[in-house]
């Protein structure tokens, strides 16, 4: 089965004007399988929450995290249980707090990289250096509150040209949550699981291979078959997805991009039509931005 | 409640980082109040404060930053809407994450109540503070110089 995620999101803990309560209640009533609480340097409202699951035992997950909201950009680590301090964050060394972090045993991405900054608002923007991503587990391609094409289409394919390269990082989206917004037609992220299994852990084992699809709820899935590789379609069922006519995969790899009506539900794909490494992304109808419903896992042949 | 200490500072335009306090609570509180206020009037920019030097300073950081083309009525939005000047606040207690207050605020308090087990939103409750405090103030953005605030630790 596939699990839905919502790893970005914030409460009154610190700017947000939803309680710890009603950020449970919203996701428990947009069926979310686990949601992580990432407070903006906090980690005071995990205790909170990790009390009413343990009272109220209700049919969601939680992961326990923070969002490092710094000067130079936002890691967002959707689990971070033990306090790591960012002190002596570095412009031109992040890597020092995600290995930090990671040492903590914590989850780490980078959050809205192409936000605008100042002077707008001064962090918003990723503007640290990080030239290995070890210890990097995630960007956050889409965070849907911000603009597609100005924010959201660069962290994409800042996303791709890092993959494509060869750099082992998954991509997930966040709501980025500062109050009762609809998730309807917004990027969640989604992982393979089992019913009833530890969907934090799933999550682990998911980024760790690189087995993460950002989506509005329609994904595409491959399996290999001989010489072809076929894709799928897969409704996921998420609240307030609207079906498209028709829809497009493309693949995309280091030097150009292929597209395959899979409106029928899936499409085979010669192995030879596909490079070494291959982004899949879906379209509803014809390929642009706008049109944009899941990005992949990427193929790596 | 006692005060434990007083410090008053002034950070300049452009200033982006921390400073940090420290002190030793030699006797053990039950209750801590961390108050922390900057001048509400270096927080925003007024409309006559929109000079065309700042205006056309705004337009410049929006292009090379963002190659973001902005005509100067949007810029003089973005000087009265969205440029802050942005202070929080963050503590440790023997190196232990006490809390951090990360919103929009020129005035805040980091409040523990050990007796009735509560604290401010953003702060984690607990009973006891004893040994060594440290206070962060972290400037994320300063927008005008002379910018003054002052920050108070009490006890009880």
């Amino acid at each position: 089965m596939f699990k839905r995620y919502e790893l970005h999101n914030h409460t009154v803990e610190s700017d947000a004007n939803i309680t710890c309560r009603e950020l449970l209640d919203i996701m428990l009533a947009d069926g979310v399988d686990c949601f992580a609480i990432t407070d903006h340097n906090t980690t005071s409202g995990q205790p909170i929450i990790k009390k009413i699951l343990a009272e109220e035992k209700p049919p969601i997950q939680c992961a326990y995290g923070m969002e490092y909201t710094t000067y130079f950009g936002h890691i967002v680590c959707p689990v971070l249980e033990t306090y790591v301090p960012w002190d002596s964050i570095n412009r031109k060394k992040p890597e020092l707090l995600f290995e930090a972090c990671k040492k903590a045993n914590a989850i780490t991405g980078v959050a809205h990289p192409f936000s605008y900054g100042d002077p707008f608002a001064r962090g918003c923007r990723f503007e640290m250096e990080i030239t290995d991503f070890t210890n990097v587990d995630y960007i956050e391609i889409v965070n849907n509150p911000e603009p597609l094409h100005e924010v959201n289409e660069p962290g994409i394919l800042w996303w791709e040209s890092l993959v494509l390269k060869g750099e082992k990082v998954a991509a997930c989206a966040g709501m980025d949550l500062h109050g009762r917004d609809s998730m309807a037609m917004k990027f969640a992220t989604y992982a393979e699981g089992k019913e009833g299994g530890d969907a934090v852990a799933e999550l682990r084992a998911a980024l760790a291979a690189g087995r993460t699809w950002v989506s509005k709820g329609m994904l595409v899935t491959g399996d290999i078959d001989g010489e072809v590789a076929v894709f799928h379609l897969c409704d996921v069922k998420k609240p307030g997805f609207i079906p498209s006519d028709t829809y497009t995969l493309t693949l995309r790899d280091k030097d150009s991009t292929t597209a395959y009506d899979i409106t029928s539900g899936s499409v085979r794909v010669p192995l030879t039509e596909i490079d070494d490494i291959a982004v899949p992304k879906l379209y509803g109808g014809e390929v642009k931005l706008e049109n944009l419903i899941c990005v992949a896992p990427v193929i790596r042949l | 409640m006692k005060e434990v200490y007083r410090v008053e500072g002034i950070v300049n335009r452009g200033f982006v980082g921390q400073i940090t306090y420290m002190v030793n609570l030699e006797e053990p509180f039950s209750k801590l109040d961390i108050h922390f206020v900057f001048d509400a009037s270096k927080r925003k920019f007024s409309p006559d404060e929109a000079t065309p030097e700042l205006i056309a300073d705004t337009v410049a950081v929006c292009k090379k930053n963002y190659d973001l083309d902005i005509d100067e009525n949007r810029a003089r939005g973005i000087i009265l809407g969205d440029m802050k000047t942005e202070i929080h606040t963050l503590a440790t207690l023997n190196d232990e994450f006490l809390g951090c207050i990360h919103r929009q605020m020129t005035d805040r308090h980091m409040f523990f109540d050990g007796v009735n087990g509560t604290a401010t939103e953003g702060c984690i409750p607990r009973e006891r503070f004893e040994g060594v405090l440290k206070v962060t103030v972290l400037a994320f953005n300063v927008i005008k110089d002379g910018t003054r605030y002052e920050l108070t630790v009490s006890g009880e």
